[in-house]
């Protein structure tokens, strides 16, 4: 059996048996890790594979590789960087031929989203770039619109009621003015009910689920909805990676990319800056340069919620893994430091 | 990335202080000229509104997005006072009485914002300002009753007033 474990322990293995409890506990320590493995893996050793966000640190990697060999005794370890794995996890959706490791990774979570450049396997550190919106502020944001309006729901459980009306009516709309007007004009069709049960009193609650399931994405692409601080949008901010690193592929990873037509939006709106500066550039230029009109894509695919961990376990069960493996022998002989470097393969494959 | 913008504004369109002399379809009298295409200002007020309120910062394209942004404003306090209306007769009387009774205008005291409106020059353009702001203001506040009322409860509709009690600053 194989185990593969993500160091923010949000996807489980169901094999594993460890339930919705475990998907809420942050790992902060050894302590946590005893408890997602727990005993079988001790029993049973396997060969282990973690991930790391990008610009991990060397010293975190060799505490890691004490914990996974001294305490669970592993035979193997190998350490991989998310965005790497997110980028393999796309292969599900191209060719053979086309499967590559460059690309540009947007893993928006629950906490906060980044864009991160990488080539050939490596990511490029001083041009991953920050946006402080992510999930959990969708789910405020959702939650602050439907206080306002419905009465039904409980205080306690607002939150909770979000998430879920987040999670099952949100999708991402072309234009915001339209989307009104076409609420506004047909409300049966649009307007969806969610029903919910107080947790104290057992009753049934019915809310009207309206403009929630349009704004509340929206704020990835006007986030000064949401932030008063932050007012660059997403297609913005990517964008600006590419200026910095000429990477014309786009791949989703995480939950929060998972919205309806997220991919679609992104493209449309990273295009339309692109065009606006290539037209500038000819116009400036008299009609001089004529530039060539550059190709955006976004791609997305069946695992983007956890396709961190599905580029793990598709990597792993490649035969390359065990060569490119940190064994324990290795660690008794020359110590931790040999986890500090750890190849990048399977792109042969 | 900036809000709803007018797309109104025309080379001749003539002004008043800073903002423009829009053309606008309506019954009441002014200074405004008559304006013949289907859609004029105030329309693309109220169909933007929903989206503009959303929006903290407001960039300024325009004198026609001057009159936008007065109408906006105008539009969300008359939504205020036809929360509380029962009927859309009640709403109508609200609406006539908010456009007519005294308000303020750029330069003076109680107009919200002052800091990006220019006050009138002389006498005359006061006239012509303060005609023009009560004919917008007369002119949405009854359109604004087709809208919110319920045609079958006769009601102020749950979708249009709840969510304009953020307030849209700048």
């Amino acid at each position: 059996m194989r185990l593969f474990i993500m160091i923010q322990g949000i996807a489980i293995r169901e094999s594993a048996g460890v339930g919705d409890q475990a998907q809420r506990r942050l790992m902060r320590g050894v302590d946590d890790l005893d408890f997602f493995i727990g005993d079988e893996a001790v029993d049973k050793p396997n060969y282990a594979t973690k991930t790391e966000p990008p610009l991990n640190t060397p010293e975190n990697r060799e505490y890691l590789a004490e914990i996974m060999f001294e305490t669970f005794n592993v035979p193997g370890l190998y350490i991989a960087v998310q965005a790497v794995l997110a980028l393999a996890a796309s292969w599900t959706s191209r060719a053979v031929g086309e499967r590559t490791l460059t690309g540009i990774v947007i893993d928006s979570g629950d906490g906060v989203t980044h864009a991160i450049p990488v080539a050939e396997g490596y990511v490029i550190g001083s041009c991953i770039k920050h946006i402080p919106i992510a999930g959990r502020d969708i789910t405020y944001f959702i939650q602050q619109l439907l206080r306002e309006r419905e009465i039904g729901i409980p205080p306690e459980q607002s939150l909770e009621t979000a998430k879920a009306v987040k999670e099952r009516y949100c999708y991402i709309c072309p234009d915001i003015v339209k989307e009104f007007t076409k609420y506004d004009a047909d409300p049966g069709k649009w307007i969806k009910k969610y029903r919910g049960i107080n947790a104290i009193s057992k009753n049934e609650f019915l809310i009207d689920v309206g403009y929630e399931r349009f704004l509340g994405p929206e704020i990835f692409f006007h986030p000064e909805f949401a932030n008063p601080d932050f007012m660059q949008p997403i297609s913005d901010v990517v964008d600006e990676v590419i200026q910095n690193c000429p990477i014309d592929n786009i791949v989703l990873s995480g939950g929060s990319t998972m919205f309806r037509d997220f991919g679609r939006r992104l493209q449309r709106d990273l295009k339309r800056v692109v065009d606006a500066r290539l037209k500038l550039s000819e116009e400036l230029s008299g009609g001089r340069i004529k530039p060539k009109p550059i190709e955006v894509q976004v791609v997305t695919h069946h695992m983007q919620r956890y396709a961190v961990w599905f580029g793990g376990s598709m990597l792993a069960s490649t035969p390359e893994f065990f060569h490119v493996c940190h064994t324990k022998k290795d660690y008794e002989e020359y110590g931790p430091s040999i986890c500090r470097h750890n190849p990048v393969f399977g792109i042969m494959s | 990335m900036p809000a709803y913008h007018s797309n109104l504004m025309e080379a001749d369109t003539k002004l008043v202080g800073n903002m423009a002399l829009l053309p606008l379809r309506t019954q009441y009298k002014g200074p405004a000229p008559k304006e013949t295409r289907d859609s004029d200002i105030i329309e693309e007020a109220i169909y933007h509104f929903k989206a503009n309120v959303f929006f903290k910062n407001y960039e300024i394209k325009n004198e026609a997005d001057r009159t936008l942004i007065y109408v906006t404003l105008y539009i969300s306090e008359c939504l205020k006072k036809l929360q509380k209306c029962t009927s859309k007769s009640q709403g109508e009387k609200e609406m006539y009485t908010l456009g007519i009774t005294n308000f303020p205008i750029p330069g003076e005291p109680g107009f919200p914002l002052n800091a990006m409106y220019t006050k009138p020059s002389n006498k005359g353009e006061e006239e012509t300002m303060r005609g023009y702001l009560q004919q917008l203001r007369q002119e949405t506040g009854l359109r604004l009753c087709e809208r919110v009322f319920d045609a079958q409860t006769d009601k102020p509709s749950k979708a249009s007033l709840c969510p304009f009690l953020h307030s849209m600053c700048q």
